[in-house]
């Protein structure tokens, strides 16, 4: 029985989990998983970044969008952006200036080059992801942004590697930043999992300054309802920048 | 409900059969329903472990027709492949939950199929996400040596490798399967005898782990 019951432990220990919709166990990384062909998933993310590069801002970001799976590899996604910004006033420097604002709109793909079953997969799962965002205030401006993430997964242990390039551009200026991110997840119980990540924001010209955090995250899924979040601390230029992300599939 | 299958195939990830000289297991499978009456020995798959064997290359099939899986049991040497075509004028969704092999094929219409392979010995249940009454079960065995009982109960085994194995027969709608020790020699049969008992279909729930909110009326 001992033989037994240590035979059973051991598959259990290494068996993947079965692919979920379009979960990341990270709060600042894509990670590479999509939903299955004909899924439908909605998700939510809210990110914080408090006092970048030391101009007191307080930033708050809301996306939130349906994805679909057009195939079991692709998905899609069409994202609406929230800001709600905290600023001191240009004018009175005991004043603040508060604003909420529908910012941008979009649309997102995800292909995974891999199988979407984690076992044909094989422990390294490689994704792409691209989208085309219209910002709403500056109705000229286009927004671009592209990650190339790759996952390795071995027993309880996940970690992501996400490299993104994003470009701001219109007809009289651009602007382009780099986002890399890693990080690594541990999974704590059947639906927990408990890790760490990285992320930065690079500025690839002198338009806005870089910025960069670290924090401890958490990633919980529950049935058809996955949640996962970072507390990021700041480690150049962001005090702290907090991330949550939810989806609910359907 | 199926630990003790899955344990017993677990525990029969042993020795590797070599080419050399074998035996038959044959023997009969009684069935009957919880009220003790005799029931047909259809669907009733006869296997044996203790030692393991390569995959064939054949390729089973389990079909989704009239919100069936068709045929709902079926076994398979480790490493084989299933296909599930959809041969119904709607969208299915097949998923499975089960330790040994968790998938989900996601939804997909008549006329498509999708395959999966099955790596690690084990019972695994599939069934649909938009119809509940759809369920169907793979034996993923370590030997190819497993066959179907006739409608009379009867079974052959063939090739049987000598030594001391484990025979059990299992059906869907059974609680733990039916066993017996059988010695093995070679050129010669073995005879053993089973008696199983079947049960009533058992609950399952979504692919999410929730119990299912219609029953599928939507999307048929």
């Amino acid at each position: 029985m001992v033989r037994i019951a240590l035979a059973l432990l051991i598959a259990a220990c290494v068996l993947p989990r079965t692919a979920h919709a379009g979960r990341s166990f990270y709060g600042w990384l894509y990670d590479t998983e999509v939903m299955p062909v004909r899924g439908a998933e909605l998700d939510t993310w809210i990110q914080d970044e408090d006092d970048k590069y030391g101009t007191r801002n307080k930033e708050t970001w809301l996306s939130w969008g349906p994805l679909v799976g057009v195939t079991d590899q692709l998905e899609l996604g069409i994202p609406v952006e929230l800001e709600w910004s905290d600023v001191p006033s240009a004018t009175d420097p005991t004043a603040r200036r508060t604003s909420f604002t529908f910012k941008r709109f979009g649309i997102e793909a995800r292909y995974r080059l891999a199988p979407p079953d984690p076992v044909e997969a094989g422990p390294f799962v490689p994704l792409v992801r691209v989208a085309v965002k219209r910002d709403v205030i500056v109705r000229n401006v286009v927004r671009l942004e592209a990650d190339a993430v790759g996952s390795y997964e071995a027993g309880r242990i996940h970690a992501v590697l996400d490299v993104g390039i994003t470009g701001e551009v219109s007809p009289d200026a651009q602007h382009f930043e780099l986002h890399p991110g890693a990080g690594i997840s541990v999974r704590a119980t059947t639906e927990l999992r408990l890790g760490a990540e990285v992320y930065g924001e690079l500025s690839l010209d002198r338009v806005v300054e870089s910025w960069a955090t670290a924090g401890p995250n958490l990633a919980w899924t529950h049935g058809r309802f996955w949640l996962s979040g970072v507390f990021g601390i700041g480690l150049y230029h962001v005090r702290v920048a907090p991330r949550v992300i939810w989806g609910i599939a359907f | 409900m199926r630990a003790p299958a899955i344990a017993a195939l677990v525990a029969g990830l042993g020795a590797s059969a070599a080419a050399q000289p074998s035996g038959r297991v044959v023997g009969t499978v009684t069935v009957t329903e919880p009220d003790g009456q005799p029931a047909r020995a259809t669907d009733v798959i006869v296997y044996m472990v203790g030692f393991t064997e390569p995959p064939s290359d054949k390729v089973t099939t389990i079909a989704q027709k009239g919100r069936k899986f068709v045929p709902d049991l079926v076994a398979i040497t480790v490493n084989e492949r299933i296909a599930f075509p959809n041969n119904d004028p709607f969208l299915h969704n097949v998923f499975s939950q089960s330790v040994p092999r968790k998938f989900d094929l996601g939804s997909f219409p008549r006329g498509e199929t999708k395959e999966k392979d099955f790596p690690v010995a084990g019972v695994v249940d599939v069934y649909c996400n938009i119809h509940p009454e759809m369920a169907a079960t793979i034996l993923v065995l370590p030997n190819r040596r497993h066959t179907l009982a006739g409608a009379d109960g009867k079974f052959t085994l063939e090739g049987v490798p000598p030594g001391d194995w484990t025979v059990f027969a299992y059906t869907r709608r059974t609680t733990r399967p039916a066993s017996a020790k059988v010695t093995v020699k070679a050129g010669a049969d073995a005879t053993v005898d089973l008696a199983i008992v079947r049960g009533a279909e058992p609950a399952h729930l979504n692919k999410y782990g929730e119990k299912y909110h219609d029953t599928g009326q939507i999307y048929r």
